[in-house]
């Protein structure tokens, strides 16, 4: 069971700053890449760094992984290992909520087969259960230091303000002078509900409304948070949530898209009939950061 | 049989006089705040045999006649009509709207789907001399006494939240989630009370009849919906706009419903499916979908409803005593269920009332149950008329009971709301 300790020390902890930073590793080629970007994101945000690996371990393996280590600029003094037996899933969850984690960094494929994207591939299983922010990354480079167009999902959602300001604060550490702020837009039955009963001006004017309650939810959403000199774009799109973002952030070539942690447990159900972050996991259009708001 | 220069003018004569007056009508109600389709009915009752036919019973039969070939061309274009209707509901069908309202909805949906089905189907069963059926048809009856008093109009109630203003609070989303639902799972049961009638060969067995429906639904939305979603955005950019979509569109709807109807089931089935794998497509254009909307609701829709009135004479068929047993027992069930399930998913008792009056609204889509039912020979001209004056009753009082029930406090600011 959980000790009353931890779970006082999990809820209701800030989003931000992201104070102890965990990566989940596997032995793959991308493994020097996943490294090196972590790195470099701990050491921005001056995070300590845990590595975790559940699988066997190997002299072979532990090897590898201090050449890596050292290769990057790293010691033992910097960074702390993990080596877990057990389901990869469960075990890296209880492994951040023990080590209270504040950021999961995964590596992860763009796109999954049809098959492992319904049975869930680990990096998705973990996106949908995360009790912490988790970081997707899909762009794995080599030479780092690329992220520099963020857009961020902003949802009519409690938690929408605190995904903002991790946005500003991630931001403000990678010396990104510029975000955009996107509100999705989607009125189901507008269409149906228009269709008998309403003139032109009156159509017309019932779409204007939503559009100024969109934009005055934004912009107050956006006068709460410490912007500093960062520029924020707005921008306002149709479209199915979810689905509408993520055409965007790849329309507008992106380095990374922020969003809100789903607010309810993601199923296979949810799969089938896609919505919300299903639709982003499903062909993920840039690197993805799921802010939990740990509300 | 030829179809004749006669037909051709008795037949072109009689859509344009419907499609005229019910729009005038509609108009005017429009101005009062009353639903189109109150209009429309009204259109069918002035020109059919309660007023029109009454009156001027020779101008009647030749403009409406009831055989020949006017008359059949007429009932092909009214059952064409419902055909689309249904597919255009199913557009609205979103089911992850339900899904992403997680537990509350569910509840909600569940409840409000049940509960008025099982109370409706009881107290046929129970008390089967309140109502007038054939003995050997009273499970049916029952089935399809149990989903009238469950279904719920989306068109209404979507209306409805955007005049309040309270679309998208927590309120209109679970209420909208829930019609959903209640949409879904009504219209596939009755699909199976339908086929339970015998009208249509080749099905016997109940479970055979449930399998196919099951299966049938199951494809369209999870293999059938993936086909749509890839070949959506070539349609609507290779082909003409927005002639392309719309004939695509409307040419599996139809496909759909021979589908169904060949295999034993009811065409609606077919048509209804088709429209939620259409429209839950995130790649179908909101301006094809306003378009599809608009070329149903205001030319086939009409035809409808207006012939409604030319073939039930609705003041010989009204029976108080009947209606009124009809819209207690519809807002009863449908407010207990409701209700019962929002508070269990966590709404305030007033909020709760609020969601359940929301979803009382049964609009178009209870009338169009009960002219299936009727012309299935299902019910008879009475509980028509009962089923129908309920559609309208609960549909006006929606409104101003959420509306009293939510108080101000609940809705949203007031500068914002739409007109």
């Amino acid at each position: 069971m959980q000790s009353p300790d931890l779970s006082t020390r999990l809820k209701g902890r800030p989003a931000f700053p992201f104070e102890t930073i965990a990566v989940a590793i596997s032995f793959s080629p991308r493994l020097e890449a996943l490294l090196a970007e972590a790195k470099r994101i701990s050491d921005t945000l001056h995070g300590s760094l845990l590595l975790i690996h559940v699988g066997e371990k190997t002299k072979e393996k532990e090897t590898r992984l201090e050449k890596l280590m050292l290769k990057l600029g790293m010691d033992e003094r910097n960074y702390r290992i993990n080596w877990m037996d057990g389901n990869p899933v469960d075990t890296i969850l209880k492994l951040c909520k023990l080590n209270v984690v504040d950021l999961l960094i995964l590596g992860a494929l763009r796109k999954e087969n049809l098959l492992k994207y319904y049975v869930g591939s680990v990096a998705r299983k973990i996106s949908r259960k995360a009790k912490c922010s988790v970081l997707l990354l899909t762009n794995l480079e080599q030479n780092p230091g690329k992220i520099k167009r963020f857009v961020v999902n902003v949802e009519d959602s409690p938690k929408s303000p605190h995904t903002i300001n991790t946005a500003l604060y991630l931001a403000k550490n990678f010396n990104v002078g510029e975000i955009t702020m996107v509100k999705e837009t989607h009125i189901p039955g507008l269409a149906m509900t228009m269709a008998e009963d309403s003139t032109a001006p009156e159509a017309n004017k019932m779409k204007r409304g939503f559009a100024e309650e969109e934009e005055h939810e934004l912009t107050s959403m956006l006068d709460k948070c410490d912007k500093d000199d960062i520029k924020i774009n707005e921008r306002f799109i149709k479209g199915k949530p979810g689905f509408a973002i993520r055409n965007f952030a790849q329309s507008k070539k992106a380095d990374l898209l922020i969003i809100n942690s789903p607010d309810k447990q993601m199923r296979l159900l949810d799969r089938i009939f896609t919505h919300d972050l299903e639709y982003i996991l499903e062909d993920l259009p840039c690197n993805v950061l799921i802010v939990h708001s740990r509300l | 049989m030829k179809f004749s220069h006669n037909d051709l003018l008795t037949l072109l004569s009689s859509v344009a006089i419907m499609l005229i007056v019910s729009r005038l009508l509609a108009e005017m109600g429009r101005k009062i705040k009353l639903p189109v389709v109150m209009g429309e009915l009204l259109c069918g009752i002035l020109l059919g045999p309660t007023i029109f036919g009454s009156f001027c019973p020779d101008l009647f039969t030749h403009l409406f006649p009831k055989t020949g070939g006017a008359q059949i061309a007429l009932d092909g274009l009214t059952q064409l009509s419902v055909i689309m209707l249904l597919f255009v509901a199913g557009m609205e069908v979103q089911l992850s709207i339900v899904l992403k309202q997680g537990r509350a909805a569910m509840y909600t949906s569940f409840t409000s789907m049940v509960i008025p089905f099982v109370l409706g189907f009881g107290i046929v069963w129970f008390f089967p001399g309140v109502f007038k059926f054939e003995a050997h048809n009273k499970l049916v009856y029952a089935l399809f006494f149990g989903i009238a008093m469950s279904i719920s109009a989306l068109p209404v109630i979507s209306r409805i939240l955007m005049d309040l203003n309270i679309f998208k609070t927590e309120v209109g989303m679970m209420v909208m989630a829930a019609a959903i639902f209640v949409d879904l799972t009504g219209w596939l049961l009755f699909s199976l009370v339908l086929s339970m009638m015998g009208q249509t060969a080749g099905i016997t067995n109940i479970w055979q009849t449930l399998g196919m429906i099951l299966g049938f639904g199951l494809f369209m939305l999870v293999i059938g919906k993936k086909i749509i979603d890839r070949a959506l955005p070539w349609i609507q950019t290779k082909l003409s706009w927005p002639g392309g979509v719309l004939s695509i569109c409307l040419g599996f709807c139809f496909l759909g419903a021979t589908f169904t109807e060949y295999i034993g089931l009811h065409a609606i089935l077919g048509a209804f499916i088709m429209g939620i794998a259409f429209g839950d497509s995130v790649h179908l254009h909101e301006k094809a979908r306003e378009i599809i909307h608009q070329f149903v609701m205001n030319v086939f829709a009409p035809l409808f409803f207006v012939s409604l009135g030319l073939k039930v004479n609705f003041i010989q068929n009204f029976d108080p005593l009947l209606v009124l047993i009809v819209l207690f027992l519809a807002v009863f069930c449908k407010l207990l269920g409701a209700s019962l399930g929002a508070y269990m998913g966590g709404f305030s008792r007033r909020k709760s009332i609020a969601v359940g009056f929301g979803l009382n609204a049964r609009g178009a889509m209870e009338i169009i149950l009960g002219t299936l039912a009727l012309n299935a020979g299902l019910i008879d001209e009475k509980m028509f008329v009962a089923l129908v004056v309920m559609a309208l009753v609960t549909s006006i009082m929606s409104g101003p009971l959420m509306m009293y029930f939510l108080g101000s406090s609940e809705r949203k600011d007031k500068k914002l709301k739409p007109s």
